[in-house]
């Protein structure tokens, strides 16, 4: 059902060039790729066997090497990104993580509706250097098929790790696999993923921690514009997954229009033709592309956006950026869209509706941040308080404090206001939402989601439904550096 | 010498940079207006030097939170530039003084015709 991945990981980069001066344009467009291979590497995917998946992560730091010099990136088993993950609902998973950095880590299986406690999708645990930890947990028979996450979670350093390298994506196989179309496409999965340049100059052009870093070394499973193939008459099914600390993807397809199937949690009822794709960092999206144009090459395009424009700023990188090239190969039947998917049903009528206003400020009190000095290295406050960052309704995160307390089976409207200059990805752990207006107007198709780009000045109202696990877990903002300086939530289910 | 500094309302970090201006002993007025955007075309402020705040002093743009020692540099030698940048808001800058952390960064000089040139360096 699947072709293998292609990947050649992205330590083998190998020009020299990009600019060494702070003055002057960053070179985005002189990266090239290189054929030079990384060190060995473990497996390029890890699956599940007869309903168990035995699996292992191991963090750690590797030596390679980016355009313009030698680099450190972080990888899962000496790969960034980490080996795909590959399972089936109902399974049992077992995934043991050994942590061979320097620095405290975890894992957060993002977008999976298991328990957030224990040994399961518990990002308050803390696996330090040295250690290890197996993570158990049973998919539920009927969890949706869909296209996951699992990266480090460990508050303080999730945006180092996270742009550092360290992502897997995580496939359950399921329902819409099924489906006899999307069964028979060519499927290819897509983690974008961009990096910091070997000099890191990026950050003094302005690109620092309070926007959220991005770098200009954009990735697709770790290389450099990859070439990647087209059923001649047949379907592709691109599985994307946004893994970048936090940069907005803006997605085109040369040619082609791309038709989505499937959101973050899942699949969506009816395919929705687009003309481009807006992804945020932690979304994910299904689509197939038909095969039908002249053989040829067409390239997957970045477009332009601007993630900070109450800034007055224009986009950063003002003209599209080519992540890869597709080829038409092969020739194959003629393969029809699907035209109906899988039931997306809606969610009882909210009990309440809470509301939640993000922004940057100075802080006045510690808040969390009595279990960041450590991490942080101190730093001291002339003023007394936090000082800068990220708050949710005036209050930067802090672990010991619960925020937003549930019922179990309830039901919620919860209104993100996003009252700063900058954009700001929403996700929840645990439970999947719907979307029920963005601005003010009703979304026009029901889809599951974890994560929802909440615009600059912009106010988006989703609806959840707190199903089957108690606990303590977290919502906030996956632009992760905004999610380390503060933006983050305690959301306790009981 | 007189500042003035334009901002939108929901900037949560550029009146700590007024603050810091004031205490460095400039006259700051302070204006909110709807679109930062069209200040910092008026005064030519390169997009990828831009940040949250514009402001004018003596005839020079000044973009986000520059240092007040480096506006008063600016001020003594008036060199042939239209304006200083601190693209972005970095952590430790001036009004962005944080216990998360400080980042290095560099203020930026800009001319008319868009040429950039590093102004000062400052160390994390």
């Amino acid at each position: 059902m699947t072709t293998p991945l292609r990947r050649r990981q992205v330590l083998g980069l190998g020009l020299a060039g990009l600019g060494t001066a702070v003055v002057g344009p960053i070179l985005w467009d002189r990266v090239q790729r290189s054929a030079a291979r990384a060190q060995p590497a473990g497996a390029a995917r890890l699956g599940s066997r007869g309903g168990v998946a035995d699996l292992e992560l191991v963090a750690q730091a590797t030596r390679g090497s980016l355009p313009g010099g030698p680099a450190e990136l972080l990888t899962y088993n000496g790969r960034s990104p980490g080996p795909l993950l590959e399972v089936n609902a109902g399974d049992r998973v077992r995934l043991r993580l050994r942590n061979e950095l320097k620095q405290p880590t975890n894992l957060h299986f993002h977008g999976l509706h298991i328990p957030p406690t224990g040994t399961a999708d518990n990002v308050f645990l803390s696996v330090p250097p040295g250690g290890s930890f197996s993570y158990e947990f049973t998919l539920a028979k009927d969890h949706p098929a869909g296209l996951f996450y699992v990266h480090p979670h460990q508050h303080g350093l999730s945006a180092d790790q996270v742009f550092g390298g360290l992502s897997s994506a995580l496939v359950v196989r399921g329902d819409l696999d099924r489906i006899p179309e999307v069964a028979a496409a060519s499927e290819t999965v897509l983690v974008l993923k961009d990096f910091a340049s070997a000099s890191g100059q990026e950050a003094a052009m302005g690109i620092g921690r309070m926007l959220g870093r991005e770098g200009p070394l954009l990735t697709v499973n770790g290389e450099l514009n990859p070439g990647l193939a087209i059923p001649s008459g047949g379907l592709l099914r691109l599985r994307l997954l946004n893994a970048s600390n936090a940069r907005i993807y803006r997605l085109a397809l040369e040619g082609h229009r791309m038709v989505l199937i499937a959101t973050d949690g899942g699949a969506i009822a009816t395919p929705e033709s687009l003309e481009e794709l807006l992804l945020a960092p932690g979304e994910r999206a299904d689509v197939l592309v038909q095969g039908d144009q002249t053989p040829g090459t067409y390239r997957l395009l970045n477009l332009p956006y601007q993630r900070s424009g109450h800034m007055g700023m224009t986009a950063a990188e003002e003209d599209p950026r080519t992540l890869a090239t597709f080829r038409y190969a092969g020739s194959v039947a003629t393969l029809p869209l699907p035209t109906t998917l899988i039931p997306v049903p809606a969610l009882p009528k909210p009990e309440r509706t809470r509301r939640f206003v993000m922004a940057h400020a100075m802080g006045t009190g510690m808040g969390g941040m009595k279990h960041d000095m450590g991490a942080m290295g101190g730093g001291g406050m002339a003023m007394g308080g936090m000082g800068m960052g990220f708050q949710i309704n005036g209050q930067a995160f802090d672990p010991d404090r619960i925020d937003t307390r549930v019922a179990l089976g309830s039901t919620e409207d919860w209104l993100i206001v996003n009252d700063d200059v900058m954009d700001h990805p929403f996700h929840l752990h645990v439970n999947p939402f719907q979307v029920i207006s963005r601005a003010g107007r009703p979304e026009a198709q029901r889809r599951w989601k974890d994560t929802v780009l909440v615009k600059a000045g912009e106010e988006v109202r989703i609806r959840v439904t707190f199903r089957d696990f108690t606990g303590r877990t977290v919502y906030h903002c996956h632009n992760l550096d905004h999610e380390d300086l503060g933006l983050m939530g305690v959301l306790q289910i009981d | 010498m007189p500042v003035t500094s334009y901002r939108s309302a929901s900037c949560g970090c550029c009146k700590g940079w007024v603050q810091h201006m004031r205490a460095n002993g400039f006259a700051v007025r302070d204006v909110v207006v709807a679109d930062v955007g069209v200040v910092k075309r008026r005064l030519g402020v390169p997009a990828r030097l831009a940040s949250c705040h514009t402001a004018e002093v003596a005839g020079f743009a000044l973009e986000g939170h520059v240092p007040a020692a480096d506006v008063k540099r600016l001020l003594q030698k008036r060199p042939q530039v239209a304006g200083l940048a601190l693209p972005g808001m970095p952590l430790g800058s001036p009004g962005m003084e944080s216990a998360y952390g400080k980042e290095a960064f560099t203020v930026m000089a800009f001319t008319r015709t868009g040429a950039i040139s590093s102004f000062s360096q400052h160390a994390k």
